[in-house]
């Protein structure tokens, strides 16, 4: 956390009001997003109790496991889930755009849960149905296992900065403010969303009290509060139970509308919240690099998508140790790119950077425009210098190269000095792209003397670094000495057991 | 003169029947053993739960019977039969040999209360285990004996530990699950903790006895549900680390005595119940101010993260908001303005309201660089939300 961002903190601790931390919303929002929320059975990661899912406030469907504990009645549930996600997954496999390589679907999918509780639910589903065959003695319909697989991608995606395929909803609303409340505080959205749109004619403090009060805003999820669980759904799930043994058409109806409607109950407050969030945040002005991501998120898209319809295996438990290192090098590369478009879009957070001293603002007080230099292919270029004067705390060294969002596209610079002079500094840059192919750089291209410039670190282009293939993974990376583990074949984890013994 | 601490202590608790520690307080203690009210209320063994709501602050610790049918079923599972399915798991997913098995419940012993009946039995089965005699490789249930802060304190482990090769292994059962040999770090993290007492306890349990204390492993044995099934799994979780890390606090607590010569003599976190009625028709007596009015005058040191394991955590931050704290934000501002402890002195910085001190004024000057850019960007695009 920056000075800055611990500054808007204390501030909306004080003035008991949420602040802004950003003047964009640096994701997408879909137009037509699907809103789930998953819910849990307590004590039990893989038992899904409910989901309600969407795509608009007055559109949703309500899907409850009456047992959660019978595996029957758990992946019934998954293949209705799969096909309301796998409807609203395919809606976005229809149009493509580009030939060959370059052809990609022009718009993807985006889902959002209340939190990261939500994406790790997903999670789980995602495993759980992945490897579940569709044929033979523990057999699931075939949306099952392709749902499953889905899941997972959308869930990896989510690790990846500034992607917006699967978005927690409270991790949309603490990037663009900040709240008087500890981080694990703004995890539970009805807290979250107390500071920032209170109920109309309550103030904030009521609105807290009320947010961590089970009874007027029930958990968000996944799981549910353990007073509920005693108090209502234990005794309607053992009246289903019971109904259920009884074998009577009429009780077993009345006993499933009563738990479905306990469930509803519990659900349609973060319902609620979670569309009227949504619209605050559509109403915040979106980040020009918004479409830049979006494009990658296309690529991302088309990629699996066309990998499914190939009849692809399913994702591995755990990755391999080279595929483990591309991940992660494709994942720091991608949050690297994402803060450093943040603070060239973003005033609010180039300012967060500048009161760390990882980038600056100041005004010119020397120019040399017409400075040239001579390369090592024996040509002359243009290479202006120019020394801003700045009172930011900077902590680059000489050396880092520089873009600036003041500057026209393509202005490139790096540091040659960084001078103490009294409270302030004078930092000499060099200009080193962006000057047009001539002999003296072309107009607006050198900063004028007197100009406010910023500058931050330019996270730069790298080439994507090149791994060794699967047979030549090295001996510190291979696998386990006690042999490989079975379980890491897709196919025979397809066998993996039922689990219906209880 | 002072009475001696045990009964300071006991003065502090009252008429309540002592609570000795249980899983949610070790991880208090791991998590926070700076705070002085967490000690003092858990060294003399008083209900924080039922303090708390009396002074308007009811904990949301409940647990749901879901979690808790779970948890005995998935724990019945694996002892049934002389702990078949343990036995299954460690000799299958461990690759342990264990050649004979006895299998020893100490849960029996001595009848239901009788603690000390039931420390005495398990040290003896174990010193004999110790020794190489007896024929014990599982014990169930064993009931061990831990000095917090110069206190005795029972602890009773719902599981079991076992022998192999002259060692003591502690077994822990849970019932999260362990999905493609990952589980849940935070779950992990407070099953290790818990079972770092365990071991710290049977260590002592040892060198009271002159005996080595290397008997004990550091190594522990989970032992939880495997993927999505009912089928249990295991998997060895180094707990040096915490076991060092809870021996370091323990010590660091040993003098309880010490904080407790700081009290006011007559302090009392007596809840006045009438212990004459059955359990559950008691009600504390003593006014709700007056209780609030005691716990107020011991300082406590609140962290956000009190919320998931301390049952005092809303009245502390209450506390917290009412001094406008800046424990109320979290670990991540505090770090970022050392040396200043409140929202008033934070700002009253940042606007150049306040002249440092010494020490003060490298972040004075990057408050106000701070707060000098969000006025800028606050002209340009409006303040608030």
């Amino acid at each position: 956390m920056s000075m800055l961002s611990a500054l808007a903190h204390v501030e909306a601790m004080q003035n008991m009001t949420a602040v802004r931390l950003t003047a964009f919303r640096h994701h997408r929002l879909s137009d037509r997003p699907l809103v789930i929320i998953p819910l849990t059975m307590a004590g039990e990661a893989g038992a899904p109790l409910a989901v309600m899912a969407g795509t608009a406030r007055r559109d949703m469907t309500l899907l409850v496991v009456p047992q959660p504990r019978n595996r029957d009645q758990r992946f019934a549930f998954a293949a209705d889930l799969g096909r309301v996600v796998m409807d609203y997954i395919d809606s976005y496999r229809q149009d493509r755009r580009g030939e060959g390589e370059r052809s990609q679907y022009t718009d993807v999918p985006q889902i959002i849960v209340p939190n990261q509780g939500g994406v790790n639910a997903l999670a789980d589903l995602g495993r759980m149905c992945r490897f579940r065959s569709t044929t033979g003695p523990y057999a699931v319909p075939e949306v099952v296992p392709e749902f499953g697989m889905w899941l997972t991608f959308l869930v990896d995606t989510a690790e990846m900065a500034g992607t917006s395929m699967l978005l927690p909803l409270t991790a949309l609303l603490t990037e663009h403010w900040a709240t008087g409340q500890s981080t694990l505080e703004d995890q539970n959205l009805a807290s979250l969303m107390a500071w920032i749109a209170p109920p109309r004619g309550v103030s904030i403090a009521q609105a807290l009290e009320e947010a961590e009060n089970p009874d007027v805003c029930p958990p968000a999820g996944p799981s549910t509060s353990p007073e509920f669980d005693n108090r209502d759904l234990a005794p309607a799930i053992k009246r289903f139970d019971t109904a259920h043994a009884l074998g009577d058409p009429h009780t077993l109806a009345a006993a499933q509308t009563e738990l479905t409607e306990l469930i509803a109950g519990q659900v349609k407050p973060t319902w609620r919240l979670m569309w009227a969030a949504i619209s605050i945040l559509r109403s915040i002005p979106k980040a020009p690099q918004t479409a830049r991501r979006l494009d990658r998120d296309c690529r991302l898209f088309t990629n699996h998508s066309d990998y499914r319809d190939a009849g692809g295996l399913p994702q591995r438990k755990r990755d391999t140790a080279i595929s483990a290192a591309r991940r992660l090098s494709q994942l720091e590369r991608a949050l690297a790119d994402f803060e450093a478009a943040m603070a060239f879009d973003d005033p609010f957070v180039l300012a967060d950077r500048r009161s760390g001293g990882e980038a600056f603002t100041g005004t010119v007080v020397e120019s040399q425009p017409n400075r040239t230099a001579i390369t090592a292919k024996n040509t002359t270029v243009p290479r202006p210098r120019v020394t801003v004067r700045t009172s930011d705390p900077l902590r680059l060294a000489a050396g880092t190269k520089l873009i600036s969002p003041t500057m026209p596209k393509g202005h490139k610079a790096v540091i040659v000095s960084v001078l103490p002079d009294g409270d302030t500094t004078l930092v000499t840059v060099e200009v080193t792209a962006g000057m047009g192919r001539g002999r003296t750089p072309k107009a607006g291209s050198v900063p004028d003397l007197d100009k406010d410039i910023d500058y931050l670190p330019d996270p730069g282009w790298r080439p994507n670094p090149t791994f060794p293939d699967s047979d030549h993974t090295p001996w510190t990376h291979s696998a386990d000495p006690d042999g490989p583990d079975d379980s890491a074949v897709p196919e025979n984890a397809a066998a993996e057991e039922w689990g219906h013994d209880n | 003169m002072k009475p001696p601490v045990d009964g300071r202590l006991d003065a502090l608790r009252g008429s309540s029947p002592r609570l000795s520690y249980n899983a949610r307080s070790l991880a208090a203690l791991e998590n926070n053993p700076r705070c002085t009210l967490r000690a003092l209320l858990d060294a003399s063994g008083s209900d924080k739960a039922a303090i708390a709501a009396h002074i308007g602050y009811p904990s949301p610790f409940g647990q749901s019977s879901f979690a808790f049918a779970r948890g005995n079923a998935f724990e019945a599972m694996v002892k049934d039969n002389g702990c078949a399915e343990l036995l299954r798991v460690l000799r299958e997913t461990l690759k342990l040999t264990l050649p004979e098995v006895a299998y020893l419940d100490l849960n029996e012993v001595g009848g239901a209360g009788d603690n000390d009946a039931r420390h005495r039995r398990t040290t003896e089965v174990l010193l004999e285990a110790a020794r190489g005699n007896g024929e014990g490789t599982l014990f169930d249930h064993p009931l061990l004996h831990l000095q917090v802060g110069g206190e005795g304190a029972f602890l009773e482990p719902d599981l079991v530990a076992f022998r192999i090769d002259g060692r003591f292994y502690i077994v822990e059962i849970k019932s999260f699950p362990i999905i493609d040999g990952q589980a849940d770090p935070a779950q992990v993290r407070a099953a290790t903790t818990q079972a770092s007492a365990y071991i710290i306890a049977l260590r002592a349990l040892l060198a009271h006895h002159g005996m080595d204390t290397g008997a004990v492993s550091d190594t522990i044995v989970l032992v939880a549900p495997k993927d999505f099934t009912n089928r249990p799994t295991a998997a060895f979780v180094d707990a040096r680390k915490q076991v060092a890390a809870l021996t370091r606090q323990l010590s660091r607590i040993e003098r309880v005595s010490d904080l407790v010569d700081l009290l006011p003599e007559d302090l009392t976190f007596d809840l006045d119940l009438d212990l004459t009625l059955p359990k559950k028709e008691q009600r504390p007596r003593r006014p709700a101010e007056e209780l609030a009015a005691a716990v107020a005058r011991v300082p406590a040191t609140y962290r956000p993260d009190c919320l998931n394991h301390c049952e005092m955590a809303f009245h502390c931050r209450a506390h917290a908001r009412a001094e406008a704290s800046l424990d109320v934000l979290g670990p991540a501002v505090r770090e970022q303005l050392g040396g200043i402890d409140t929202a008033t002195m934070a700002l009253g910085l940042a606007r150049g309201q306040l002249t440092p001190t010494g020490d003060q004024s490298d972040m004075a000057a990057a408050l106000r660089h701070a707060a000098r850019l969000r006025d800028e960007l606050t002209e340009a695009y409006g303040g608030a939300a």
